[in-house]
């Protein structure tokens, strides 16, 4: 540069915040570690397995499959790294089964968002 | 064998993207720019070009159904104008993380309100931090041209960026001029096929377009960023390469129109230069050093070609064709970028800036005009100082 004007420099994303070009990542996975989005939820749906009647209602309506229903121990499970706190599954749920609980009740809840300042 | 023809803009874009052989095409009719679809469905319904022709529910599901065919692995083209830009807002910024090199043909048309069907630059400009390649042509020649170099350089590996090619509507899109149509030949040799780096396949499944978490955004953002360090660099060889193989003579960033030795000039983009380029010459005759920057391409911003080009010159007006309301000179967008720079410049070589508001809803910018500028940015250097930010052509209040 003839007139020593300043350069744009240069970006260096560290190894362990790359992100894959675009977000596009292989599928299908059942669990897609690299884009967890539980970090907003701010009501965690709790259940009471005593009231659950095991309709699976909310495993079809979760729009992120967060419920699984484990057979080993006959109980619904939930994912919380991938639960937004819609609450759709509550709102399905004909048992009642089903309680919003505020994420500041739990230890280690979703209080903020990850890196947050 | 190449041909020659009487083609408007739309026509010639239309030419660009058949040559192209682009695989997909998304409509949804505003005008000036539906005229390229015109041309495109006939091509179509006509057996010239093997491409699917989708017509959109509106601008957004436009978008929409580009990303999602380029996301495939087609070389997807669509367009807009006016208003139909600013619906497709939302997908901008997707297209350009998502890095789906398509390709949007925009024929400028005055934002509303109200309707307005004149040529102004304010819509695509809108969306100009989005992340996608954007310049204008000022003939239909050149909008073929930028057609062909728009989607070589979108689609190179370093880069995968949309590109919006756009011309003014009406002064280009409208009014025929001659165009060298080329040999396919020539074409096959210059724009390889798109080469998708993670196609849609159900052979080889990928997710795309999924939920990132917070700290995944500045690495995507710097992602972008990162490949428009690399665009310039591409858009040297590429222009090069087409000049090669075209026979063509384009600077990859700027036409400098008798810069070398000028004492003021204007910073122009797209048709509005032709009318300038002779006032130029008029002046010249006069004994005025007038001379005129054009640029090729805004996104990415050719800031030390720009410098380099401007450098020593006294005055500049930029002929902004475009609004920033409440921006920092209270008139368009070019002067906002191009004194930031000339900033660096040293003090002998950094030129005065102002800049003009004209051609805004279509008006013609007429020779006169041209010569009012003049005058303002001979006046500059005269007083040596820059007396105002904007003049609103035509809408001056008397001294």
């Amino acid at each position: 540069m003839p007139r020593n004007l300043p350069e744009y420099g240069k970006i260096a994303i560290p190894k362990e915040r790359e992100v894959p070009l675009g977000a596009v990542t292989p599928a299908p996975v059942r669990v897609q570690k690299l884009h967890i989005t539980s970090p907003w939820r701010i009501y965690r749906p709790v259940i009471d397995h005593e009231k659950c009647t095991r309709c699976l209602n909310c495993y079809i309506f979760c729009p992120d499959a967060c419920w699984e229903y484990n057979e080993e121990n006959d109980e619904m499970e939930l994912n919380l790294e991938f639960c937004k706190g819609c609450l759709i599954c509550i709102q399905e749920c004909p048992a009642e089964a089903l309680t919003p609980v505020h994420e500041l009740e739990f230890e280690g809840g979703v209080v903020r968002l990850d890196n947050p300042f | 064998m190449a041909t020659e023809k009487m083609l408007t803009g739309c026509a010639a874009a239309a030419q660009g993207a058949k040559f192209a052989e682009v695989e997909v095409i998304c409509s949804y009719p505003i005008r000036p720019y539906t005229a390229i679809m015109m041309e495109l469905a006939k091509m179509v319904a006509n057996g010239e070009l093997d491409a699917e022709f989708v017509h959109g529910e509106g601008e957004h599901a436009q978008l929409s159904v580009v990303l999602g065919a380029s996301a495939a692995g087609a070389r997807a083209y669509t367009g807009s104008s006016g208003v139909g830009v600013a619906y497709a807002f939302e997908v901008y910024s997707p297209m350009s993380g998502g890095r789906y090199p398509v390709q949007m043909a925009i024929a400028d048309r005055a934002l509303d309100p109200p309707g307005d069907f004149g040529s102004e630059h304010t819509d695509a400009m809108s969306t100009r931090d989005q992340g996608w390649l954007m310049g204008w042509a000022c003939s239909p020649q050149e909008v073929f041209d930028n057609t062909l170099m728009a989607y070589r350089i979108g689609e190179d590996p370093r880069v995968l960026l949309p590109q919006m090619v756009c011309q003014d509507g009406y002064f280009v899109s409208h009014i025929p001029d001659k165009v060298v149509l080329p040999d396919v030949s020539q074409v096959k040799e210059f724009l390889p096929p798109y080469n998708p780096p993670h196609p849609l396949d159900p052979r080889k499944p990928y997710s795309h377009g999924p939920q990132i978490r917070p700290d995944q955004g500045a690495p995507m953002d710097a992602q972008r960023a990162s490949a428009f360090l690399e665009v310039p660099k591409v858009i040297k060889e590429v222009t090069e390469e087409f000049n090669r193989i075209f026979g063509r003579n384009y600077d990859p960033f700027l036409e400098k129109y008798k810069l070398d030795d000028a004492e003021i000039a204007f910073f122009i983009q797209g048709a509005h230069a032709n009318t300038c380029r002779k006032v130029v010459d008029k002046l010249r005759s006069s004994g005025v050093k007038a001379g005129m920057c054009r640029l090729r391409w805004v996104r990415p911003w050719p800031t030390h070609e720009i410098a380099e080009a401007l450098a020593g010159i006294k005055a500049v007006g930029t002929i902004e064709t475009s609004t920033s309301y409440g921006g920092a000179m209270r008139g368009g967008n070019l002067i906002h970028e191009l004194r930031a720079t000339l900033y660096d410049l040293p003090d002998n070589e950094r030129p005065l800036v102002t800049s003009f508001m004209a051609g805004l809803g279509g008006e013609t910018i007429w020779p006169k005009d041209f010569m009012y500028m003049a005058e303002v940015l001979s006046n500059m250097v005269k007083e040596n100082r820059t007396k105002k930010y904007v003049y609103w052509i035509g809408l001056e209040p008397e001294e």
